[in-house]
């Protein structure tokens, strides 16, 4: 037989659970903004029926119900879209920041348009051929060198800009870095607290959001891959335990987070040397990963072809400033500045070479119009090409003519300063292929033209941001299909969670009835029994 | 699937945003009146238009280099012709002072007008476009004759070289005429009959000169006819560069120039679809069940 007061009891369950019920509506409803907040949900479940089992367990026709409890917590969450939300957040961050890399090169270019490189070559082309039209006029000759020093100044331009760039993304890796170091210490610690509370039965769902959260974050500048390990002691079955995470690479994946053990990254160039702020070009060689002393993740190394391709702000960054081998000039950057010297040094060499055959106005032989600028290199760049400074004071020095040197009775040369013929062998660089010369063949843009060269360097990069832009739009639209599917299990929905509302209001409400009801019972007992005739 | 507040705003903030970013691009189209501001938007069309606007400079070049043809060639003739009348003008008096009947004092005023007319052929071996002696071959800055004698091609090496032009991609245009054998010849003849006419020679002796004069009349001709078929190529080519420009114009705005009309209508409706977004999101964010439970 049951007790007297078992009702009760199970209708102050019912109050208990539905009260709970109904805050953690309230928690959802506050939460509902919250970023990376999973819905969270009581899990009801009967309690056992009455009696138990037993030998001296009464007997009373058929087992009775007991009420509810609320046997856990738990937040809504999808492990396998979040894996594949992690994956797409991996190649926008590559794709994006390539995109980013791109533009910013794309507006220094700044092609086509009517001030960019190509415009001073075509204005320096036409000035050369104005000189052979008047090669005796001062003017005329000053034109020339003026828009000469204007191309030289074009190519120090972009190139000055250019590697200014490439020292921003340096810094871009440097923080990106530390900002990597600082996500995995704050997982580590997040662990270590779920660690304690899991073993006492409790669901952190909060820390299981908050760790979510920064693994997003991670997985913009890595591709990474996650393992969970169960906490022990009286954990439930359906808590997470700790994380671990390790970069996924080429080969086996680099651990960075073990428990409450967490790695620190270093960016390296040659020789693993840190790459520091200095202004010098120091390509990317390899991640030093090192363990904390004691702890359970091991001191690694990260080489550059062993990174995820195209997944990562981090390999983006890298991809553009620049890997490898100094003096290899690897990279998106890199390449276009070595394409850039490359073209400025053949168009000075080409230039160089037509202008020492021909003579001046006073009969002289040519020397060199475009000089390297830095004392310490001779070697033509694009950093340092300048027309000499010889030309600046005296215009009469520009070899128009292709009269052959030769002196008179008085030892002057003797000159032409009507012959222009050499000023349009100059102005016909423009369309001269050129090749590799000497043994073995050095030089030369691989018979392709100053002109043609320079299209197919703002042509490549043109693809290579199409390509950037494309595919960050791809991935774009994927992250956001997946996001959907993410918030569609976890996200807070207010209709919902004032259904719910409704709901536990009402069977709260139900359950204080039933209390009454309850009470009245046990009043008619107590108070209205063994009265009779009273 | 089940939807929720946050998807739905989420949504519209990015359709929102995408809406944004096309009438940027086509704000950007109908301000520069271009196709692409970037490469990266199109590499082909960037390309392309590097590759056009180097070959409408080259065209515009050209052209302006025939300007300075025409100078150079339309200069020579004018001054040809100017030596031709003299040259007439000298085949009268030399006509007339052939005459028996003609006294010595008579042939002393034609020696006059002669040496008149030696000086105007020195002249015009001096004719210059801008600064420089068009007659003088590569030694423009050299006259031909400095007002005593004539220039030595052995110190001045140019004066018999060609002054060259480009006109087109590798067609050069001779635009000088070499002039020290013509005009120094003429003016030897000139200096031969001033002499005979001062030392008293017969008619007949100064009548022989007539021959001389004509084959000089042939020689300037000659020259002229050659600048005439110069000037004819010149005009043909002017011919081909106009309308190689309209070409180079025309392939460069068909590459990278928008259809404006187009590009407008486009523009207007991405507003209207931009109007019709905003309107809707209004709407999605407004009413929840909130707003409806008392």
């Amino acid at each position: 037989m049951g007790s007297t007061f078992m009702g009760l009891e199970t209708a102050r369950r019912g109050l208990t659970t539905q009260q709970s019920a109904l805050y953690t509506t309230g928690h959802n409803i506050s939460n509902a903004n919250t970023v990376g907040y999973s819905r969270q949900r009581v899990n009801m479940e009967a309690t056992l029926g009455y009696p138990g089992t037993g030998l001296n367990a009464p007997k009373i026709p058929g087992h009775l119900g007991t009420g509810v409890q609320a046997q856990s917590v738990q937040r809504i969450r999808d492990q396998f879209v979040d894996r594949q939300y992690r994956q797409e957040t991996s190649k926008l961050g590559y794709w994006e920041t390539r995109s980013n890399a791109v533009s910013q090169m794309e507006d220094i270019l700044s092609e086509p348009s009517d001030f960019g490189l190509n415009t001073s070559l075509d204005q320096f082309w036409g000035s050369l051929q104005d000189l052979s039209a008047s090669p005796g006029n001062a003017s005329t000759r000053k034109v020339a060198i003026q828009k000469g020093i204007a191309v030289a100044e074009s190519f120090n331009y972009i190139s000055k800009q250019l590697t200014e760039i490439q020292g921003n993304l340096k810094n871009e890796i440097l923080v990106s870095t530390t900002d990597v170091n600082s996500i995995l210490k704050q997982i580590a610690a997040i662990n270590e607290e779920i660690q304690a509370i899991e073993p006492n039965g409790y669901l952190p769902n909060d820390l299981y959001d908050v760790r979510d959260v920064l693994l997003d974050e991670l997985s913009s500048y890595f591709p990474v891959e996650v393992t969970y390990e169960k906490s022990g002691g009286n954990a439930l079955a359906i808590a997470e335990g700790s994380m671990n995470i390790s970069i996924k690479v080429k080969g086996d994946p680099v651990n960075v987070v073990i428990g409450k053990d967490f790695a620190t990254l270093t960016a390296n160039t040659g020789d693993k040397k840190p790459i520091t702020d200095a202004e010098e070009y120091q390509p990317f060689t390899s991640f030093t990963v090192t363990g904390s002393v004691n702890g359970k993740v091991d001191n690694n190394e990260i080489i550059y072809k062993d990174l995820e391709a195209n997944k990562g702000q981090i390999h983006s960054l890298i991809d553009s400033y620049g890997y490898g081998e100094p003096t290899d000039k690897t990279g998106f950057y890199p390449d276009m500045l070595k394409n850039l010297d490359e073209l400025a040094r053949e168009f000075a060499k080409a230039f160089n070479d037509v202008h020492k055959t021909g003579t001046d106005l006073d009969g002289k032989q040519g020397i060199e119009f475009f000089v390297s600028k830095d004392q310490n290199n001779i070697e033509i760049s694009a950093s340092n090409i300048a027309v000499d400074i010889q030309f600046e004071t005296n215009s009469s020095l520009v070899a128009a003519s292709n009269s052959q040197f030769a002196i008179d009775a008085n030892g002057v040369p003797i000159k032409e300063e009507g012959n222009g013929a050499n000023a349009l062998l100059l102005a016909n660089i423009k369309s001269k292929p050129l090749f590799a010369t000497g043994t073995p063949p050095s030089g030369g843009l691989n018979g392709a033209t100053i002109q043609t060269y320079y299209q197919s360097m703002i042509g490549q990069m043109g693809v290579l941001g199409e390509q950037a832009t494309r595919l960050a739009m791809n991935s774009a639209t994927i992250q956001l299909t997946v996001a959907n599917n993410r918030a569609s299990v976890s996200s807070v929905s207010l209709d919902e969670e004032m259904t719910n509302m409704i709901t536990f209001q009402q069977a709260y409400n139900a359950n204080a009835r039933m209390i009454t009801v309850v009470d009245e019972t046990l009043d008619k007992i107590i108070n209205g029994m063994g009265r009779v005739g009273l | 699937m089940r939807v929720t507040q946050s998807m739905l705003s989420s949504n519209m903030l990015r359709n929102l945003s995408n809406s944004y970013g096309k009438m940027s691009t086509l704000q950007d189209q109908i301000n520069t009146g271009k196709k692409i501001t970037r490469p990266s938007q199109d590499p082909v069309i960037a390309t392309k238009g590097i590759g056009y606007r180097t070959d409408l400079s080259k065209v515009e070049q050209y052209q302006r280099n025939l300007g300075e043809v025409n100078n150079w060639l339309d200069s020579s003739d004018d001054a040809l012709d100017h030596v031709g009348q003299a040259v007439i003008r000298l085949q009268e008096l030399v006509t007339d002072a052939a005459n028996g009947s003609k006294t010595s004092d008579d042939r002393e005023k034609i020696k006059v007008e002669i040496t008149q007319i030696r000086k105007q052929i020195q002249d015009l071996g001096n004719t210059k476009v801008g600064d420089k002696y068009i007659f003088s071959g590569t030694n423009t800055l050299t006259p031909l004759h400095d007002g005593t004698k004539f220039s030595d091609s052995l110190i001045s090496t140019g004066l018999e070289k060609e002054v060259k032009m480009e006109v087109y991609d590798g067609v050069e245009i001779n635009v000088n005429t070499t002039g020290i054998k013509l005009f120094s010849e003429i003016d030897a003849m000139l200096g031969k009959i001033e002499t005979s006419l001062g030392d008293g020679s017969e008619g007949t002796v100064i009548g022989g000169y007539l021959s001389e004069i004509s084959n000089m009349q042939n020689n300037v001709l000659e020259k002229r006819a050659d600048i005439g078929a110069r000037q004819n190529r010149v005009e043909m080519m002017e011919n081909r560069l106009a309308s190689q420009e309209i070409i180079a114009t025309k392939r460069m705005s068909e590459n990278e120039d928008i259809d404006y009309e187009k590009t407008i209508t486009e523009m207007i409706t991405q507003e209207s679809i931009h109007t019709a977004a905003l309107s809707i999101g209004s709407k999605i964010i407004q009413a929840t069940l909130v707003d409806f439970i008392r």
